[in-house]
């Protein structure tokens, strides 16, 4: 294997100059810098040449020459400048990235501890603004100084050449202004840092003075407050203007050095030209040329300036993540270890940073295939215990064996070979339960970005199979019922489930009718939207999508001489009130949406129109407000959105409405929509609604079960049950999983590391969110499939789950108290009689 | 389903009916109207029709019921004998604990007539709360003083028949 890199937190800024792939670019910039800088110096000399030999001796054809030289060289300098651009955007860009990819991956393993004091926050801003400098300082780090220092040699070194006495007389200039500018940058940098901290005072004031604005409403302290503000207005207007003055005080410093040599040149040059020392071309070439050296010195100072931010930001970065990894992630030189499922903790502590003994002199031992309760309150440091041997913890003292390898001597990657670890609030990814089934097994496996192409990983079977074990196969299942099929994708199934729908309502319709609201033409669906009342069909053109039927003049047209527009829009006006009032402050998570007509990403545009209402009549709002509040109105569900009532007479227009446009469409446009029959399969409505042929009324969980076992007996009886199951697993779960209930997420949590069946398997409170029959069913499997084949250790909040583990461990304030059989504690009457009392 | 008898020219909304309600409830009596308004958003009402269990004893539904309309009744199973502790009607509040924290139910609810329950589970109350931390202790401090309640109430009124359960009284002690 290669020598490791350095880690990124030790790497010097300077370091990523020449950093791998870099350098051959750095190089060639090098080399088309130094043609540059000749393509620059070249049109003086032209210049002078035009002057002195074209003009005054009247020679066109080198006119002609020297003007076409000069072109020449402008063009071929502009091109290599944009060369130069090129080649340092792709070394600051390829900076930047491998910055950001080698201190997110150092972030990753920094222990679980530091992770608590730090904010995310923290770490975005760390791998996004703060590295943004120091890439460009790695950009410029070549070029600039190269350059710029060779266009001053060049531009001094033409100057010499025209006139050593002149040049040195001008040149004279730059050491004063080198000595003076650090000088005034200091104070603007000293006035800068007192700015930023009067800054984050200034609006940390703010902030509190608006989150106490009834205090002050109430106390009518509107002076106090102001007078407060006032002050730190002042203070903040004291050091801006100086800050600003010392920044002003640097440019006009350097500008008036700098303009300070033309003058020289023309007293002393003038003189030197009227006496004839000097010729009238020369003149006007070492004018050019010495205006020319302003460009290259700016650009020097701002060089300097990156280098001086940058380089304060990446330390600060740096420092700041410039931790140990606990362990290290990968074995060097050999393959992942395959332990023996013994466990043996000897003498074993942990002690915080601040000297608190989290765990003090446990003694414990498994053979392999032995399960373990770990009890006691909160706080006992049953959960230390178990991310100690986990490895998640680094413990202080003592020694944790598996087989027989001490716990912290092992790399990450023989852990996750060995070992599965449910946490208490496990965590589940944005993406689709079948990706987040496989996590466990394709971290294990050392997933390489290629999905599938490996043997090692379970098959369909092994994941249905957990689906049943962990409990979460109903869950799956409601997942693939609601999903929406398309037409050109899945005309098989299609066709089979019309089919179902007709036995469905043969032999289930009249238990669910309770539960389930049919599609009946004469009736209003209190479970469907506006939209779909009206329409009462699944659209067949764009036009009339969902998302599109607001905007549809012919739709529009139609509500108007239904006499719906009005009502449609102060339900509209309404809806948008009421929910901007609920959910304005709230954040996106899916609970606090689900009820809701307008979405989570919604939100804030809807906020901006509830403005407008505030400010504006119905007739005075403008035609993309007019249609925003018109799209609410058409997803309203009474039976879903509950902060508006359907007033009865718009119920009423909205049936006649139905019938009306089934007629003007029938005339129009037949081929619109798909009215809803029981022959046809609605490609607008979820797989389960079609089957129904109707919508569910409730989300009650008891419902949703009776409505579970009728449907899961019709797709058994219809060998249909892993079809829609397949369809359940592409579902995406969102941001943290948030749209699964806390149950499911540790379901699936458990699934994914009961698919990876390993030799060792720790439960931190694993099932603490789910209801009793599935943590029974759990339970249940543990001692039936698991006993005598995996280690188990379990954080266990509930007691009535422990009797049949071989050992129970009853813990307090860091120890083990008592250890032994459920049956042998129990006759002892100690801590575990009383634990089980209590609870 | 009667949403369109109650659909009157100026109909109330069902939220504005549940807001109502809640700000009688005392054990979120320490709250805002801001965050009433969205328990009043996320609650839903359920039906039960005559002899169907609102919860069951040992099971942790986590929800709590506000009862609407209807009767229900509070059992609990001991070695196969049920008791009946008392009927619950329309007005009563039951399950806020179950709110704050998993417990198994030591009682059943059975409905005895059919039964209208406002109900709000823990995952809604938990999410709306972690929005206001420091409105946590507002519920704690009605918990604290409802059990602080319930055990004066039950001193004063039935302390003299207890007799040797009195060694077990004290739960305000906890």
């Amino acid at each position: 294997m290669a020598k490791p890199e350095p880690s990124i937190v030790k790497r010097s800024l300077f370091s990523w100059i020449f950093a791998a792939g870099n350098l051959k670019l750095q190089l060639l910039l090098l080399l088309v810098i130094s043609v540059m800088v000749f393509a620059n110096v070249l049109p003086l000399e032209m210049q002078r040449r035009v002057v002195n030999e074209a003009i005054k001796l009247r020679d066109i054809d080198k006119l002609f020459l020297y003007c076409g030289i000069f072109l020449a060289a402008v063009v071929f300098s502009s091109v290599l400048k944009y060369l130069t651009n090129v080649f340092q955007t792709l070394i600051t860009q390829r900076t930047t990235a491998h910055m950001r990819k080698d201190l997110y991956r150092h972030i990753l393993t920094l222990p679980l501890n530091f992770f608590r004091k730090t904010q995310p926050g923290t770490v975005v801003n760390a791998l996004t603004t703060e590295l943004t400098l120091p890439g460009n300082f790695v950009g410029m780090a070549v070029a600039s100084p190269v350059s710029n220092v060779l266009k001053l040699l060049g531009f001094a070194g033409y100057l010499f050449w025209l006139n050593p006495l002149l040049a040195a007389v001008s040149l004279s200039i730059y050491p004063i202004v080198m000595f003076l500018i650090p000088l005034l940058q200091k104070g603007a940098n000293k006035a800068n840092k007192k700015r930023v901290d009067t800054a984050r005072t200034f609006a940390a004031r703010i902030a509190e003075s608006i989150s106490g604005i009834h205090e002050i409403h109430g106390n009518g302290s509107y002076r106090i407050e102001g007078r407060k503000y006032n002050k730190l207005v002042d203070r903040l207007l004291k050091i801006r203007i100086v800050w600003s003055l010392y920044r002003f005080a640097v440019k006009t410093t350097n500008g008036f050095f700098t303009s300070l040599g033309p003058f020289l040149v023309f007293i002393l040059g003038g003189y030197l030209t009227i006496k004839g020392r000097l010729e009238l071309g020369a003149l006007v070439a070492f004018l050019s040329a010495q205006e020319r050296l302003f460009d290259p010195w700016k650009e020097l100072i701002e060089f300097y300036q990156v280098y001086q931010d940058g380089q304060v930001n990446y330390q600060r970065t740096m420092e700041y993540f410039d931790i140990e990894a606990e362990h290290e992630i990968e074995p060097r030189d050999r393959d992942a270890l395959e332990l023996e499922g013994s466990v043996e903790v000897k003498d074993l502590s942990f002690v915080t940073d601040t000297g608190i003994h989290l765990l003090d002199g446990i003694n414990m031992s498994l053979k392999p295939g032995e399960h373990m309760a770990l009890v006691g309150f909160s706080g006992s440091g049953k959960s230390t215990l178990a991310l100690c041997i986990g490895q998640l913890y680094k413990y202080t003292g003592g020694s944790v064996m598996i087989g027989d390898k001490e716990v912290s001597g092992l790399t990450k990657k023989d852990m996750v070979s060995n070992i599965g670890f449910v946490a208490q609030s496990p965590f589940i990814f944005d993406g689709t339960i079948e990706e987040n089934i496989l996590y466990s097994c394709r971290a294990k496996t050392g997933d390489n970005g290629q999905a599938e192409a490996n043997q090692e990983m379970p098959t369909l079977d092994d994941t249905i199979a957990v689906l049943h074990q962990t409990g979460i196969f109903v869950d799956v299942l409601r997942f693939g019922l609601n999903a929406i099929l398309t037409p050109d994708k899945h005309a098989e199934l299609v066709e089979a489930i019309v089919r179902i729908r007709k036995n469905f309502q043969q032999d289930y319709g009249a238990d669910l009718a309770d539960y389930v609201e049919f599609f009946d033409e004469n009736k209003y669906l209190y479970h469907s939207s506006v939209a779909e009342n009206l329409t009462f069909g699944a659209p067949n053109k764009s036009e009339f999508a969902n998302q599109n039927l607001a905007k549809s003049e012919y739709f529009l047209n139609f509500l108007s001489k239904a006499d719906l527009t009005r009502p449609l829009l102060s339900l509209g006006i309404n809806l948008c009130r009421q929910t901007v009032d609920i959910l304005g402050n709230l954040p996106p998570d899916a609970v606090f949406f689900e009820q809701s007509p307008i979405n989570a990403d919604e939100l804030e545009e809807f906020k901006i129109l509830e403005e407008h209402l505030r400010k504006k009549r119905l007739h005075e709002l403008n035609a993309e407000d007019r249609h925003k509040l018109l799209e609410l109105a058409l997803r309203f569900t009474p039976g879903t959105h509950k902060m508006a009532a359907l007033p009865e007479i718009l119920e009423m227009l909205i049936l006649e409405g139905r019938a009306l446009l089934r007629q003007k469409i029938a005339e129009d446009d037949p081929g619109a929509f798909t009215f809803y029959q029981m022959s046809e399969y609605i490609y607008s409505q979820t797989i389960l609604n079609n089957i129904f042929f109707g919508k569910t009324k409730t989300s009650n969980p008891k419902a949703q079960e009776i409505i579970n076992q009728s449907i899961i007996q019709l797709l058994i009886e219809e060998d249909f049950l892993e079809a829609i199951i397949e369809i359940g697993m592409h579902y995406q779960v969102g941001t943290k999983g948030d749209k699964l209930s806390g149950g499911q997420q540790q379901k699936l949590a458990i699934a994914r590391i009961f698919l990876k069946a390993p030799r060792i398997l720790i439960m931190d409170e694993a099932t603490s969110a789910l209801d009793n029959k599935s943590q029974t069913r759990i339970q249940n499997l543990l001692e039936t499939r698991w006993k005598k084949k995996s280690t188990v250790i379990s954080v266990v909040h509930r007691l009535d789950t422990i009797k049949n583990y071989d050992k129970v461990a009853v813990m307090k304030a860091g120890k083990i108290l008592e250890m032994g059989t459920y049956d042998e504690l129990m006759a002892r009457k100690g801590m575990l009689y009383e634990l089980v009392g209590k609870k | 389903m009667s949403l369109s008898e109650k659909n009157k020219s100026t109909p109330s909304s069902e939220f504005q009916e549940n807001l109502e309600i809640l700000r009688q409830i005392y054990f979120f009596s320490g709250l805002p109207l801001e965050t009433l308004k969205i328990f009043a958003y996320l609650c839903t009402r359920e039906n039960f029709k005559q002899g169907e269990h609102i919860f069951r004893q040992n099971e942790d539904d986590g929800q709590a019921f506000y009862i609407v309309e209807g009767k229900a009744r509070l059992e609990r199973e001991d070695n196969g004998d049920t008791t009946v502790m008392r009927d619950c009607e329309s007005g009563e509040f039951l399950g806020g604990l179950t709110l704050l924290g998993e417990t198994g139910r030591l009682f059943s609810l059975k409905s005895v007539a059919d039964t209208t329950c406002l109900v709000l589970n823990r995952e809604k109350f938990a999410k709306t709360m972690a929005q206001f931390p420091d409105l946590m202790m507002k519920i704690c401090k009605a918990v604290a003083q409802s059990i602080d309640t319930w055990e004066k109430r039950f001193l004063t009124d039935q302390g003299d028949q207890c007799g040797k359960c009195m060694g077990r009284l004290g739960v305000t002690l906890i």
